[in-house]
């Protein structure tokens, strides 16, 4: 410990790694998230073993392949932000948003035209998750639309963008998720 | 040290001892059925090894409190790290107890209770006497299966003979309940969609007037009038049994 | 006048929300065509949104939300008192914040218990009818549950592990205020249960009849849901900040036993408590939806819902009681004046029941009808967990043996913990173990277990560590002898009124009923009337702190002479704990090592406070935390 050193001056305080600390408890927080997400997963499989009704397949590709452009996009972001450049990012940020909404309608549009309905076990199951899934999703472009709002105002540089690297993970994961969820709802059989 | 380690196991076995006559002492409802003997015998079982165990805990603080008190935090206790070998018996031990009440009675009992790994209950899959009992709020409903004989409500007299086996396939219309008699120390839930059942060997006659504990009664909470959804049983002889089917057709 | 402000803005603010969510809903409904109230559905979203509105009126708007907007934040700076009732980041802030709302809603929860016992005196009909009796049994479970999950970790845990690990705060010290101004909400929601009926179906809620069941449902649902965040988001907190902030030196080998037990309960509710949320998620979509999740005529499951909840409630009951056991040991060890026994073992023990705790939720639906295969496994992992746990009467029993047992009122607390839960834990085994447990499933036996378990491990530790704090946290001393009377009056209250709970189990009294067999009625009332003696015994304990608080002698810095570092500050501390950062060095419980020195304050040794006559030799000034009986050198 650099006890001597530390001793002269009586420092304030012990330096901590906030940036870190920061990083850990979004990591931990995710954790918890993928708890939530694998029980529903868990309940999925537990109601209706592999059974799955008929669901609109093209629609359900499409929406799983904007939803994983958008990350690459927020991934892009991030990466922009990290070398300064600003603008690339916002726009990177706004194209994520775009795309992300465009999954949120893909999703209400798939409620509107199911053919089950939420009254029958496979309903619940799929309107659930879905919803679970599509309130983070929205709760995510909650987040991208504030960072792009601060970013606008000139506020990140590459030094100091941590909210825009929390909110790109939190996007991030809510993805990942969805990469279990789609194959758990429209593949499985 | 030596001298408080034996004090200490001498008032360890003399708790012991005043527990395990505890543990003798008449702790049961009414017997009715095989399946309540066996719990007896278990619980007694686990009771005699229980206490030991509490009285350690026991037998440890009171005697700490009565020999090693201090008045204040003037002297400092030896620098005991507990490394070495008493963690590791005590270790042993506890493992050893607790393996032990895992296989026995743990699952040579669960064994003996199962008939089926997937089914939904307790004992043999098939009986002399089939009872399907359903549930509901807040009352049950009894089928004498192949008797045309039907029990509803609370209140009404459930007649089972002695010396039978039965098996009660249980089921509910509405939300969970739980058929339980305790002279029978058996149970189990009536869930909505799955049938489960409980088999149980009567082998004492008995009343509700006289025992209390002869007595069907929902277990599992389920609403306003959960406490008052319970059927007073009698076991009978089987010719009693057998005039009971008749007068109940009759009705 | 802060606090007025923070407490009428959060009022102000939740009420707005309350209406707007209701209203936003029913323009919403209107436009689409529906009616514009739907009573679940409206009373959800109102809850949402009064929810949020109470958080940002309590002053996180101004401390936290405003950032978000790019906004310069700023804190409501409260003197004294005041700074209780508004949005403080201060871990010892929140800390007694946490305490004394927990011990209202537990003296409210006890009241409860008060009025079941007066009914249960005598069979047939007393005081109230079947459905009022169930609202206030539901309530006092759900209460004393909140209690038993939240007071010790919310409270001792915020409270002391910043100070025991050297910190100047919680790692994410506005999500800490966070998850306390979450709770009065909830804790309101709850008491308003009986508005809409009363909770019908206990604590655990099992559908389908919590499906079925009156309006009250949805506010629980929606309560312990709010509740269930707050636990995730405490627990996150305390892993990061006890992975993070410890204190240089702090290696985890030398970590307070406290420390440890709070950081496996903070992993046990950052893990499962996702559970009890999808449970009620469930259940509330059944409601307000009209799912099928439970309802096996549409290819529903109710086990499904007891297979969720439990994977939480199981694990829950860890995280009542390791911090428990946690600030239990602590004390043993600091007034036995002995090193703690088997430090590592206990660690162990620890971590142990933490690995555990996920893989035997289904001991608690063993007569459910659940397939017969599973009951097996579950038994086997069950009694393996007494394993982990025996270890840690090992170590306490290991302590005391030989020590120097300074019996304040924390210490007898503390013992009485080890105690009582070598009952509650030997009767479950007998739960534990399938054969016996058909029987005693949903019988008095089983509440006898958990009110062993509960009150007999947890709530005595919580008590006992309120005594130990009370000095740290009000700079002054409580009356020790109310004190003592109060403990003696509550441990023997205590233990009749639950030892002699069992025997109506056995004899066949099932749970959850305010009506029970005539044959009983005598071991009832004994149950009564010890339960009320038990209950009259907080009225000592509530005066004395009351008293204590207001007129009591000042305290010292460290008037139990303990080692650890929460000691070693002044009394209350400051308002970042340690004017130097401490430095450590040693093991926190050396007692009777000469020489050793659990941690040092860097270049504070001239301006060292005069400290208090020492009435034991040895204690040098300059090193604190040096403290044991071998005197400080270095
Ligand atoms: C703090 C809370 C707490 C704790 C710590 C425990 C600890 C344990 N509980 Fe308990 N339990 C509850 C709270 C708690 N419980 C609650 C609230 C309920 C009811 C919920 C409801 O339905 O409302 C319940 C219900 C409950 C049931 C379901 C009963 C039923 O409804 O049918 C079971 C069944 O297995 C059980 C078992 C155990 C076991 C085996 C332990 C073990 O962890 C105990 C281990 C400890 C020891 C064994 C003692 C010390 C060990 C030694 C000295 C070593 C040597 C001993 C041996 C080897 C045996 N508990
Ligand atoms: C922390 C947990 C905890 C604690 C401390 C207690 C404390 C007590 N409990 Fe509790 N109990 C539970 C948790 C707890 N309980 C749970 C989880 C259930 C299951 C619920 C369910 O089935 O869903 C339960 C159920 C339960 C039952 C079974 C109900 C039933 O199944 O029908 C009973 C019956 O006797 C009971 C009794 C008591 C008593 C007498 C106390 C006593 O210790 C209480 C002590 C008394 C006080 C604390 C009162 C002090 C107050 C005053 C003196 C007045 C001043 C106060 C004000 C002015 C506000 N409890
Ligand atoms: Cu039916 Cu309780
Ligand atoms: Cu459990």
């Amino acid at each position: 410990m650099a006890l001597a050193g530390t001793a002269a001056h009586a420092p304030e305080h012990v330096v901590h790694d906030k940036a870190k600390m920061k990083l850990v408890g979004l990591w931990l927080f995710f954790f918890s998230e993928s708890v939530l997400f694998g029980l529903l997963l868990s309940a999925r499989f537990y109601l209706e073993r592999i059974n799955r009704e008929e669901v609109d397949q093209l629609l359900g590709l499409g929406i799983t392949c904007v939803l994983l452009l958008s990350s690459v996009t927020a991934f892009t972001a991030e990466t922009a932000i990290e070398h300064d450049r600003r603008k690339l990012a916002g726009w990177m940020l706004v194209v994520t948003i775009l795309l992300g909404t465009g999954f949120a309608c893909g999703v209400g549009f798939e409620w509107g035209t199911a053919h089950f309905s939420k009254e029958q076990a496979f309903g619940s199951i799929f309107f659930t998750m879905t919803g679970i899934h599509a309130a983070h999703v929205i709760s995510g472009i909650g987040l991208l639309v504030l960072t792009w709002f601060q970013l606008a105002r000139g506020r990140f540089s590459g030094k100091d963008h941590w909210p825009v690297s929390g909110t790109v993970m939190y996007w991030h994961f809510v993805d990942v998720v969805w990469v279990f969820f789609y194959p758990a709802l429209y593949l499985v059989k | 040290m030596k001298a408080n380690v034996i004090a200490a196991v001498v008032f360890w076995a003399a708790l012991t001892l005043v527990g395990e006559a505890f543990a003798l002492s008449d702790l049961f409802p009414a017997v009715g059925s095989d399946q309540a003997k066996d719990f007896d015998h278990i619980f007694r079982f686990l009771l005699f090894l229980g206490i030991p165990v509490f009285t350690v805990a026991v037998s440890v603080i009171i005697f700490s409190l009565l020999q090693f008190r201090a008045r204040g935090p003037e002297e400092d206790g030896p620098a005991m790290r507990g490394t070495g070998l008493p963690p590791r018996i005590w270790l042993a031990v506890t493992g050893c107890l607790a393996v032990g009440v895992m296989i026995y009675p743990g699952l040579t009992g669960l064994s003996k209770l199962q008939s089926t790994g997937s089914g939904f209950g307790w004992g043999d899959t098939d009986a002399e006497i089939v009872i399907k009992a359903t549930g509901q709020r807040w009352f049950w409903s009894f089928e004498y299966v192949g008797q045309d004989v039907t029990v509803i409500g609370n209140g009404r007299e459930v007649v089972l003979p002695v010396d039978a086996s039965i098996k009660f396939e249980v089921n509910s219309i509405d939300v969970i309940h739980s058929l339980w008699v305790p002279a029978f120390r058996m149970k189990i839930d009536a869930i909505p969609g799955r049938t489960t059942f409980m088999t149980v060997k009567t082998i004492e006659l008995g009343t509700f007037a006289d025992q209390q504990s002869f007595r069907i009664q929902c277990a599992e909470l389920c609403g306003l009038d959960h406490s008052a959804m319970e059927s007073p049983v009698r076991v009978v002889t089987r010719a009693e049994y057998d005039d009971w089917l008749a007068s109940q057709k009759s009705k | 006048m802060y606090a007025l402000k923070s407490v009428a803005g959060a009022l102000g603010a939740g009420l707005i929300g309350f209406y707007l969510g209701i209203g936003g809903l029913g323009a919403v409904r209107a436009l689409a065509g529906y009616d514009a109230w739907d009573t679940e559905m409206s009373i959800t979203f109102g809850y949402v949104f009064g929810v949020i509105g109470w958080v940002m009126g309590a002053g996180m708007w101004g401390a936290w939300g405003r950032e978000w907007f790019g906004l310069r934040t700023y804190d409501r700076k409260a003197p004294g008192w005041q700074r209780y009732f508004v949005f403080n980041t201060d871990h010892k802030v929140i800390g007694i914040q946490y305490l004394v709302t927990f011990i209202v809603v537990f003296l409210l929860g006890g009241l409860m218990a008060m009025l079941m016992r007066a009914e249960l005196t005598h069979s047939g009909h007393q005081l109230f009818s079947n459905a009022q009796y169930n609202s206030i049994m539901g309530l006092h479970g759900i209460m004393m549950i909140a209690v038993a999950v939240a007071a010790l970790v919310g409270g001792i845990g915020n409270y002391a592990v910043p100070l025991l690990i050297g910190a100047e705060d919680m790692a994410f010290p506005r999500l800490n205020a966070l998850t306390y101004w979450l709770i009065p909400p909830v804790a309101l929601t709850l008491l308003c249960t009986p508005l809409l009926g009363g909770i019908e179906t206990g604590w655990t809620a099992y559908p389908p009849l919590s499906v079925l069941t009156n309006n009250a449902q949805i506010l629980f649902d929606v309560a312990i849901i709010t509740f269930g965040l707050t636990s995730i988001l405490g627990g996150l907190n305390f892993v990061v900040t006890i992975i993070f902030m410890r204190a240089p030196g702090m290696t985890w080998g030398k970590l307070p036993i406290f420390v440890w037990a709070m950081f496996a309960t903070a992993w046990i509710a950052l893990l499962y408590t996702q559970g009890f949320a999808v449970s009620l998620l469930m259940v509330l979509l059944d409601r307000v939806a009209g799912m099928s999740w439970f309802d096996a005529a549409n290819g529903g499951d109710p086990l499904l819902d007891q297979h969720v909840f439990w994977f939480y409630s199981h694990p829950a009951v860890y995280v009542m009681v390791l911090p428990g056991f946690g600030i239990a040991l602590e004390m043993i060890s600091h007034f036995s004046r002995k090193p703690l026994f088997a430090y590592r073992y206990a660690v162990g023990a620890l971590l142990g029941i933490l690995g555990l705790s996920g893989v035997v939720w289904a001991h608690h639906m063993f007569t459910s009808g659940m397939p017969n295969y599973l009951h097996g496994p579950f038994l086997v992992a069950t009694e393996l967990i007494s394993i982990p746990t025996g270890l840690i009467f090992l170590c306490a029993l290991g302590t005391i043996w030989m020590g120097r047992l300074w019996l304040t009122t924390p210490m007898l607390f503390a013992l009485a913990v080890i105690f009582n839960f070598a009952c509650g834990g030997v009767t479950g085994i007998f739960l534990a173990d399938v054969p016996t447990d058909i029987h005693l499933q949903d019988s008095y036996f089983v509440v006898a277990h958990f009110h062993y378990t509960i009150m007999g491990g947890e709530i005595f530790a919580l008590f006992g560590a309120i005594y130990y704090y009370f000095p740290k946290m009000t700079g002054r001393q409580y009356n020790e002898r109310l004190g003592k009377i109060h403990f003696w009056w509550m441990f023997i209250g205590f233990n009749v009124t639950f030892f002699i709970m069992h025997w109506p189990g056995i004899q066949g009294m099932n749970r959850r009923i305010a009506d029970f067999m005539s044959d009983l009625n005598t071991a009832n009332l004994i149950v009564s009337l010890a339960g009320f003696f038990l209950g009259a015994s907080f009225l000592v304990f509530v005066f004395n702190m009351v008293w204590s608080w207001i007129f009591g002698p000042a305290a010292e810095r460290n008037p139990w002479r303990a080692r650890t570092l929460d000691w070693q500050t002044d009394s209350p501390p400051p308002l970042e704990n340690f004017p130097v950062p401490p430095v450590v060095r040693g093991h926190p419980y050396d007692y009777g090592v000469p020489g050793s020195v659990h941690a040092l304050f860097p270049g504070r040794g001239a301006e060292e406070p005069p400290r208090p006559p020492s009435t034991f030799p040895g204690a040098a000034p300059a090193p604190a935390g040096g403290g044991g009986g071998g005197g400080g050198g270095g």
